[in-house]
């Protein structure tokens, strides 16, 4: 089950998960619109480089890694794609005139990494906990948040329990890794069944359980925890909002003037 | 003082905080009730154990004591049942919740926040406390139960019997007057079970909460009650002291886990061998065989 493993969120106590998540995903939506802003590679090699002190201090470098390596099949993908797309039709009114076709395909994988980094960044040091009281303090119903984190709550034990009546079918003869594709995806059905079956009585157990301790007896919901913002949540928030206005002026006066890497680079050389 | 714990006394003896008369409940689709005129008596304080086979009605029961039947459940409910001088079929389940906490017998499906402090808070702040006040209640609650030091745990981390504990801290930071456990042991192994016979015993003893405890084992649990119901077939057949009941014959025909003690009681008597009281533990078998022994020697 290690799909998900990802969904288990590591406790880890840095500068960075202490992060409001409000203002964290302001960052990661600066970050998103730098991404779109530009498509020359020098601005977006630049971004995925101010996102690494971010990993390092925040200690999720293995599961970062991970999570980039899961990304570099799409990444590959965007890449051929853009490579022999733009190859076929030239006249593709975005591609930067000063740019060769290489750089271009490049910058856009890049893009894609980018955005896959500051998302993997939000969500390794953030809570699941901490995104439900986000959730809740940003006016989103308490119904949704409940059904987000109990989400989280039972991915878990939902996986355990798919391990037990998968290893209850396989002693009953059960062959999941036979056959052909379609033949194999069949093979899962006596396991989903029970599953579902189960996910189902347990939903009404958790109703009751609820009932019980007096849901809905108020619209006026306190909570236990309050986010708080803080000095480094400022920190971020203006770190946020600079670079966006830095990436802005850029992008509304300087656009022309920035250079492509691969001729640079080549000129060097010779 | 003294005019208070008197006055308390007599509302206590006068003052009955469950009372059933000819409860009849059918599940929907069902075609025989679950309950059969079921008339109960429980006063405050008490120690109920509530015991009987399988699918003899104790959860339909305790469904019914906080509500869940008729609200939650739909269904035929007929007869009488009020809890804690509120008419249960009048009154929601969130305002019955504040008087009743209902204790399940998974563990793992009771609890849904993502720490175990949180978890605890879950009705209060359903119940809309304010949060200084949260803070405390949530604190004392993991207190009580012994838990305080996975406060800040996943429950989904915590073995069966710390999971059952925290159950019962969420329940009882509501401050009930009446605490329903439907089987909370039969998860666990023997110590997580005797540990949270302890917690039990210690909330009835200490806080005076009335227990309502659904049990096989009363082996463990017989120590600490003072009140014994045992169902069958959706009835109530024995009502009464733990001694009277575990010593009838009707529970033995019935297959009621009578405590071994007991059963060592029995065998002597029917051998010729009379102690001087039933005993429902090993401790008072104990006693009880030291007194007879020396009684013959002298």
């Amino acid at each position: 089950m290690s799909v998900f493993e990802g969904f288990r969120f590591r406790r880890v106590l840095s500068p960075i998960h202490q992060l409001d998540p409000r203002v964290k995903f302001l960052y990661v939506c600066a970050v998103f619109g730098i991404a779109v802003m530009f498509n020359q590679l020098l601005p977006l090699i630049l971004l995925f480089l101010i996102q690494l002190p971010f990993v390092l201090a925040a200690g999720v470098q293995k599961e970062w890694i991970r999570s980039m390596k899961g990304a570099s099949f799409l990444a590959l993908m965007i890449f051929l794609f853009n490579f022999l797309f733009t190859y076929f039709y030239r006249e593709y009114p975005i591609f930067p005139p000063s740019s060769s076709l290489l750089e271009y395909s490049l910058a856009m994988t890049l893009r894609f990494i980018v955005l896959v980094e500051s998302f993997s960044i939000f969500f390794l040091t953030t809570s699941p906990d901490r995104l439900g009281l986000a959730l809740e303090q940003s006016h989103v119903p308490y119904e949704f948040c409940f059904a987000f984190t109990t989400a989280v709550r039972f991915v878990p034990v939902l996986a355990e329990e798919a391990q037990t009546i998968m290893d209850a079918q396989k002693a009953r003869g059960l062959e999941l890794e036979r056959g052909n594709f379609i033949k194999r995806i069949r093979n899962y059905i006596p396991i989903l069944i029970p599953l579902i079956v189960s996910a189902i009585r347990r939903s009404l157990e958790l109703a009751e359980a609820m009932e019980s301790r007096a849901w809905g007896a108020t619209n006026k919901r306190t909570n236990l925890y309050v986010l708080k913002i803080e000095r480094g949540d400022y920190i971020l928030a203006v770190i946020s909002v600079g670079m966006l206005i830095l990436a802005v002026y850029i992008w509304l006066f300087m656009r022309e003037q920035i250079p492509s890497l691969i001729p640079l680079i080549t000129a060097q050389n010779v | 003082m003294d005019d208070i714990l008197c006055e308390s006394r007599t509302v206590n003896k006068t003052l009955a905080i469950i009372n059933t008369s000819g409860l009849i409940y059918t599940y929907p689709g069902g075609r025989e009730p679950s309950l059969v005129d079921v008339s109960l008596t429980i006063e405050k304080g008490d120690y109920v154990i509530l015991t009987g086979p399988s699918g003899c009605g104790k959860t339909t029961l305790c469904r019914c004591l906080n509500g869940l039947i008729p609200h939650f459940y739909s269904g035929k409910l007929e007869g009488e049942i009020k809890v804690a001088s509120l008419t249960v079929s009048e009154h929601s389940i969130y305002e019955l919740a504040k008087h009743v906490g209902l204790v399940f017998q998974n563990p793992e499906n009771q609890l849904f926040a993502l720490s175990v402090e949180k978890d605890v808070a879950f009705g209060l702040e359903n119940l809309g406390v304010p949060r200084e006040d949260m803070r405390a209640r949530v604190d004392w609650a993991l207190q009580m139960t012994g838990i305080y030091d996975l406060r800040e745990r996943a429950p989904h981390e915590l073995s069966g019997g710390q999971q059952q504990r925290v159950a019962i801290a969420c329940v009882l930071a509501m401050k009930p007057d009446i605490m329903v456990l439907d089987e909370p042991t039969s998860f666990l192994d023997p110590l997580g079970a005797q540990k949270i016979f302890e917690v039990i015993g210690d909330l009835n003893k200490k806080l005076g909460i009335t227990v309502i405890l659904v049990e096989h084992r009363l082996d463990l649990a017989s120590k600490y009650a003072n009140h014994v119901i045992v169902m069958d077939e959706g009835k109530v057949v024995l009502d009464g002291k733990p001694l009277d009941v575990f010593d009838s014959e009707s529970a033995r025909l019935i297959g009621v886990g009578i405590p071994k003690a007991t059963r060592l009681y029995q065998a002597l008597r029917q051998s010729g061998v009379y102690l001087n009281r039933v005993p429902v533990n090993s401790q008072e078998a104990t006693l009880l065989l030291q007194e007879v022994l020396t009684r013959d020697r002298g």
